[in-house]
């Protein structure tokens, strides 16, 4: 994948990839409301492959996935040139200060425990994408 | 006919019968569920909008939709925290789905009482704390632990003792009654405090220990009263506790406390030293690690790295340092 300019985009593009469409079909309503544009992926394996083409602006990562973990997608998003630079969080219900550890090892940049709050994960993502 | 006949007939009948009985069940479960999917899928993005929105649920809906509606923001009320839960309990609030829970608490089956208790958990309403409580004393396991669950999750400080109770008297597991405890969070100090100086030395080590998990340097006090009870297993849970609390005020007695005559206090007296920065109890430490059994001589030699790696390394240079410290140094540089 070469790095070519990103198209200019109306509104930032979130990817969100969690197994549990409960859960996703939230982030999507939330992320929708909060004037993102929304992809979807139901697997790590899919949530790269988009990724990948679609070079979003900012990624919400499950870390328990079937396929590809969330641990193992961020690494991968960061080896390669298109995404090594996108913001990365993390939502886990893996809450013990090494899944953190693990998860910023990886090179998220940012780690939300489940249960969250919708709102603040919102802010967070705000948070980022204003800074950037 | 002959008795055999008869009797292989009727057989052959009951069997046909049952056959006929199970797949009919099946056919109306799997309607039952075909009919239950279909409906969650219309009302998913209702129940998002509206913990994820602004939007209540419409009116008019059927008791069947209320009641998929209701599954639904159960599920959610679990994944998520903050306005959306708040939201989810406004709902619930009143509701005909937290009467029917409350009815069912009281019924005749286990399992009815079990999962209304485990509901009404997840709606959040703490207007029934009195009933989970009642149900913390059910004759049934399940419905117990249902009910020590729900408790947690509703916060619910009234339930501190009797989860305590629980927790010692094994009537529920106790990763539930501790997970309660954690999730009620450090209102339930107070009554630790209490507990601390219960006369059932099981009641004050649990109650000790889970005030160095929820307390904070105000509860060093009575960790540091427990640290000279006559129970060993007391005074264990009370120098743990000053380690997780981590006030440097339990300095001086965790140091006297290094030479109790049980090994499991002198060990947890050495680790808490280790966590709360003891610089000055260094070279007792490396004393004990040297020549203590096995079980106090690891904890402090690990306590001794933590505090000072070089001086460690050093100490466990001499001849007669003991494997403790070598074990610890060579961890250290892992």
């Amino acid at each position: 994948m070469t790095d070519e300019q990103p198209v200019p985009r109306e509104q930032p593009l979130v990817l969100c990839a969690d197994d549990e469409d409960d859960i996703l079909q939230l982030l999507v309503f939330r992320l929708g409301r909060s004037g993102y544009a929304v992809l979807q992926a139901h697997d790590g394996e899919e949530a790269l492959e988009v990724a990948l083409r679609e070079r979003p602006d900012l990624a919400v990562l499950d870390v328990m996935m079937p396929k590809l973990d969330g641990y193992e997608l961020t690494r991968r998003l960061r080896a390669e040139e298109a995404t090594r630079r996108m913001p990365i969080i993390l939502l886990t219900a893996r809450a013990q200060d090494t899944d953190v550890d693990r998860g910023f090892d990886a090179g998220a940049d940012d780690y939300i425990r489940k249960p969250f709050s919708p709102q603040e994960l919102s802010r967070r993502v705000q948070a980022i994408l204003g800074r950037r | 006919m002959g008795p055999l006949l008869v009797i292989t007939l009727t057989l052959i009948a009951a069997t046909v019968a049952l056959l006929l009985v199970l797949v009919v069940r099946r056919l109306l479960l799997a309607r039952g569920e075909r009919r239950y999917a279909e409906v969650a899928e219309r009302l998913l993005p209702v129940a998002i909008e509206f913990v994820a929105g602004d939007q209540s649920p419409p009116k008019g809906l059927s008791a069947y939709e209320q009641t998929v509606l209701a599954q639904q923001l159960r599920r959610y009320a679990q994944m998520l925290t903050g306005e959306a839960t708040e939201r989810i309990t406004s709902y619930f609030r009143g509701s005909a789905a937290l009467g029917a829970a409350r009815r069912r608490l009281r019924s005749r089956l286990a399992w009815q009482r079990a999962d209304a208790a485990f509901a009404l958990g997840d709606m959040g309403v703490d207007e029934v704390t009195p009933e989970l409580l009642r149900a913390l004393d059910d004759r049934k396991r399940i419905v117990r632990t249902a009910a020590a669950r729900a408790l947690g999750r509703l916060q619910a400080e009234e339930a501190t003792v009797p989860l305590v109770e629980a927790f010692v008297e094994h009537r529920v597991p106790r990763g539930v009654a501790g997970d309660a405890l954690l999730r009620i969070g450090s209102k339930i100090a107070p009554q630790l405090r209490d507990l601390a100086g219960s006369p059932e030395i099981e009641l004050q080590a649990t109650a000790l220990t889970l005030l160095g998990l929820v307390g904070d340097a105000g509860d060093s006090d009575v960790a540091l009263e427990r640290l000279q009870d006559p129970a060993a297993d007391v005074r264990v849970a009370a120098a743990e506790a000053l380690g997780r609390i981590g006030s440097p005020h339990a300095e001086p007695a965790l140091h006297v406390a290094l030479d109790d005559r049980m090994r499991f206090v002198r060990a947890a007296a050495a680790s808490s030293l280790g966590t709360i920065g003891a610089r000055n109890a260094l070279p007792k430490l490396i004393e004990i690690a040297r020549t203590d059994e096995f079980q106090p001589a690891r904890a402090a030699a690990q306590a001794a790295v933590k505090l000072d790696l070089v001086a460690a390394q050093a100490a466990a240079e001499a001849p007669d340092a003991g494997p403790h410290l070598h074990e610890a140094v060579d961890r250290a540089a892992l």
